[in-house]
């Protein structure tokens, strides 16, 4: 009998045996079982007993190979009971020995869903299963994962006819659920942001080349608009992403099973009092993913991101580096997908006035220094899009001509997408790319000025290459397939200090 | 006391004295200072009652503190050298030919400090003007400190200040690449090093010095900054110039004592008119309203100058130095926004929006003009470094 366990999202098969022996009438569970999983017996026990199937009156031993890894929740209550019915012949033993199963025991002997049933669906096809029995209630969700067979159960009677090779009353239910394109409100539209034609510009070179933006200005000036239209100009996931990112969601208990799948790109937010156990992931025992593997594949919006203590933040810098989070603990070290873009928001000053010219600044120089430093010169380096906002004159807001549309600009940044997922192949955005492919397809004198540039900026080596890859999305906007000097400039401009020291 | 060890220190002195200042009156009067409640500007007051020096400010000061000083007193002086050296300061007494001649005026009834440690240039006899202004600066006032200081170097005006963040940094920085250059006077000995951000490695104060510029202390080298000691410092700024130009400052800034250490030299004071509703416009709106002048633009500087000093007026060029618009870098309708705005910046989304390029045309420009040198990126936008030439389009 086979089982699923999963150390993050990676899957790993465990064998369920059991076996009865003369003695008194006990179960006993081996292999590390966490609290849920020693339960199981009291579960099982009672759903075999009520179903009418019968409990050994003899000692059990159950067994749950490899022995030294782990098992957490409550997924392995059904390997469990049919490893206990194979053991006492009440189903065939060979059916049961090929077959896995995850799903969690009612007392009554129904079969229910349970948390992270998507990942634990396309961890055993991922491990060789060609077969599954998965809960019914779960069944639509796993359906999504495709190249292994399926037999959904309700309770335990389907299950002994499922294994005694009669199909189960619930598989003869229709089980494919639309792909339902998912059923948020739609996106609000870049039109309505008047005026900032440099936010605009920014949030479009964000969304082709999947750069993290960091935009400042004073309360009120739009930054949290801005943020809510990027994510509206990012193309739909495909199948296969979207499946992805519902597993994270299913693993980290955001997703209920009959959930439609959803094809827009996650956008989170979490408040600016998170902890960076909330953050990057963590908890107790086998780390949960968190806010930036739930906001895989999408935007993560960090609002008033100097609030936030610097510590949480620099728990970031690995995950925009590499893509994923590796959560090393005692115990387990698991690893989430974590490709976001982040976008942060913050206030210019302590008072939030800095550059505004409808009113003066009030804080001290040293003030805003020390303010600005909550933010890591190394994280900074990574926020390849900096921004000043400006407040908007109140005319502009109502008179001010409506700029392009989200579907104009949309269709631009699609565009640039196809042209950098041709040119790089499976890395697919320019944020990704290697520093030296990026290289090879710049133009000579645009990196000997950007080079120049950064003296005068004392940049890092990072910092270089990051630009290059801003410059590289700037040309792939205009269809170019060289990066020029112009290209690089205005990615440029994108880091010189918006606020040096006043002088 | 012993003449010998005071005859060493005299010796270790020798390199460290301004031109024209004898080694062994430093010596003497360092030997003084080391001890705590023997200070210098006691020395001064004793000689202010007694109606004046007999004879050169050195000598009365020699004859003051000769008899009291030990070899105590000579062996920690000479520990205190080292950490002058380091810095390469030369120091000069009241009255002596290495010292500020404005500061000395009417010495010892003025309160000009009896020795001042200099490092980098020394003030020179150019006319000067003091920018000074609170820590707590408003964008609004850097911004018009240094607009005045940068009008007034370019003018060849000397420009002092106090050396901290706030409007003198914003005064110090506009004014050190211009042909009047600056000076900062310390609120603490030469070798601490505050404010830390100007004092490190690359940053304010070495630039000054790099730029022909000069720190002064009036100050033993380990003197931290107290309270007393920065604000004693204002009257030494306020008598190197010829005229104090009050910028912003909270009901009890310090620019009050500066601009009040000026009137009693009977030097004039200028203020800049701010919002009444802010604590930063309370000291330069009170002078204001004590009868100080109104600095609205650089040339009411230069005009107060000039009619404080007739010798002042043939220095002081008309119209501030200017760069050939026909050398830009950018595109002409940007340098068209940038000039007509000058000296106020311009936003990059104003630059975008009115000039009617492409976004991303205008950033590149802006680049490539930063690099350039023609062009600065501010909190508030984008201003051209110098004055565009006028009419130039």
């Amino acid at each position: 009998m086979r089982g699923i366990a999963l150390v993050g999202l990676r899957p790993l098969e465990v064998r369920v045996e059991a076996t009865c022996s003369p003695g008194l009438p006990v179960l006993k569970l081996v292999g590390l079982p966490d609290a849920a999983v020693r339960e199981a017996g009291e579960r099982v026990r009672t759903a075999i007993q009520r179903h009418g199937l019968r409990w050994p009156g003899e000692r059990v031993v159950v067994n749950l190979a490899p022995a030294d890894l782990p098992k957490v929740g409550s997924s392995f209550d059904l390997p469990l009971a049919i490893a206990v019915l194979a053991a006492t012949g009440q189903v065939p033993m060979a059916a049961a020995s090929r077959t896995w199963a995850c799903g969690e025991l009612g007392l009554d002997g129904s079969v229910r869903a349970v948390t992270g049933q998507l990942p634990l669906v396309a961890g055993a096809r991922q491990l060789g299963a060609r077969e599954l029995l998965v809960p019914a209630a779960a069944a639509a969700e796993a359906a999504l994962v495709t190249g292994l067979h399926l037999v959904p159960v309700t309770d335990l009677t389907d299950v002994v006819a499922a294994l005694e090779g009669r199909r189960p009353a619930a598989a003869l239910q229709p089980l494919l659920p639309p792909l339902r394109p998912c059923t948020d409100p739609p996106a609000p539209d870049l039109a309505d942001v008047r005026g900032q034609p440099l936010a605009r510009r920014a949030v479009e070179l964000a969304a082709a080349g999947g750069h993290h933006l960091l935009l400042t200005g004073p309360p009120g000036c739009g930054k949290t608009m801005l943020a809510e239209r990027l994510h509206g100009l990012l193309p739909d996931l495909t199948t296969d992403e979207a499946i992805e990112v519902a597993a994270i969601h299913s693993l980290a208990g955001e997703r209920r099973p009959d959930d439609p799948l959803r094809v827009r790109p996650p956008l989170r937010a979490p408040h600016q009092v998170v902890s960076a156990a909330a953050l990057v992931g963590g908890g107790a025992g086998v780390p949960r993913p968190g806010e930036v593997s739930l906001a895989h594949r999408g935007v993560l919006v960090l609002d008033e991101l100097l609030e936030i203590p610097r510590a949480v933040l620099d728990a970031l810098r690995q995950p925009l580096e590499r893509g994923e989070v590796v959560l090393s603990r005692a115990r387990a070290r698991v690893s989430y997908p974590g490709a976001v873009l982040l976008v942060g928001a913050a206030n210019p000053c302590p008072c939030g006035h800095l550059g505004d010219p409808r009113r003066a600044c009030s804080c001290r120089p040293d003030r805003i220094e020390r303010y600005r430093a909550r933010l890591s010169g190394p994280l900074l380096d990574r926020l390849d899009l900096q921004v000043a906002l400006q407040p908007l004159a109140r005319t502009a807001l109502l008179d001010g001509t409506p700029g392009e549309t989200s579907s104009v600009v949309g269709a631009r940044v699609a565009a640039a997408r196809t042209a950098a997922a041709q040119r790089w192949g499976a890395v697919r955005l320019n944020r990704d790319v290697d520093a030296v492919l990026l290289r090879r397809t710049t133009a000579r004198p645009a990196l000997a000025r950007l080079a120049a540039a950064l003296s005068g900026l004392g940049a890092s080596a990072r910092a270089f290459d990051r630009m290059l890859r801003v410059a590289r999305t700037i040309a792939d906007l205009e269809g170019r397939e060289v990066v020029d000097v112009g290209h690089v400039e205005e990615a440029v401009a994108y880091r010189l200090p918006p606020v040096p020291v006043p002088a | 006391m012993s003449g010998t060890a005071l005859w060493r220190l005299a010796c270790e002195v020798e390199e460290l004295v301004a031109p024209g200042t004898q080694p062994a009156v430093l010596a003497a009067l360092l030997a003084w200072a080391v001890r705590p409640r023997r200070t210098l500007e006691g020395l001064r007051r004793a000689l202010a009652a007694r109606g004046g020096p007999d004879g050169s400010p050195a000598e009365a000061l020699l004859a003051q503190v000769q008899e009291h000083v030990d070899d105590q007193d000579a062996a920690a002086a000479s520990r205190l050298l080292p950490r002058w050296r380091a810095r390469g300061c030369r120091v000069s007494v009241v009255g002596d030919p290495g010292y500020p001649a404005r500061l000395a005026e009417d010495w010892p009834s003025t309160d000009g400090p009896v020795l001042l440690a200099t490092s980098g240039a020394r003030p020179p006899t150019a006319p000067t003007v003091a920018v000074v202004g609170a820590r707590s600066a408003s964008s609004y006032g850097t911004g018009i400190a240094a607009w005045l200081a940068e009008a007034a170097s370019a003018a060849g005006v000397h420009v002092v200040s106090g050396g901290a963040v706030g409007i003198d940094a914003a005064a110090h920085r506009a004014a050190l690449e211009g042909p009047g250059g600056t000076s900062v006077v310390l609120g603490c000995g030469h070798d601490v090093g505050y404010p830390r951000g100007h004092a490190r490695a690359g940053g304010l104060f070495e630039r000054i010095l790099a730029g022909g510029g000069g720190l002064l202390s009036e100050q033993l080298p380990a003197v931290p900054p107290k309270a007393g000691i920065v604000r004693a410092r204002n009257r030494i700024v306020a008598g190197l110039a010829d005229l104090v130009v009050v910028v912003e400052g909270g009901p009890r800034s310090g620019a009050l004592l500066t601009a009040g250490a000026a009137a009693e030299r009977g030097r004039p004071v200028l203020a800049v008119p701010g919002d009444i509703r802010l604590a930063g416009s309370a000291a330069p709106n009170r002078l204001l309203a004590e009868g100080a002048g109104a600095c609205t633009e650089p040339a009411d500087l230069l005009a107060a100058l000039a009619s404080d000093r007739v010798a002042v007026a043939a220095t002081v060029p008309q119209t501030p130095a200017r760069t050939t618009g026909a050398m830009t870098v950018l595109p002409r309708e940007v340098h068209r926004e940038l000039a007509a705005a000058w000296p106020r910046a311009v936003t990059g989304d104003g630059l975008i929006d009115r000039s009617g390029l492409p976004a991303g045309t205008v950033l590149a420009a802006l680049t490539r003009a930063q690099v350039a040198g023609e062009v600065v990126g501010r909190a508030d936008g984008f201003v051209l470094r110098r004055a565009p030439e006028p009419g130039g389009r």
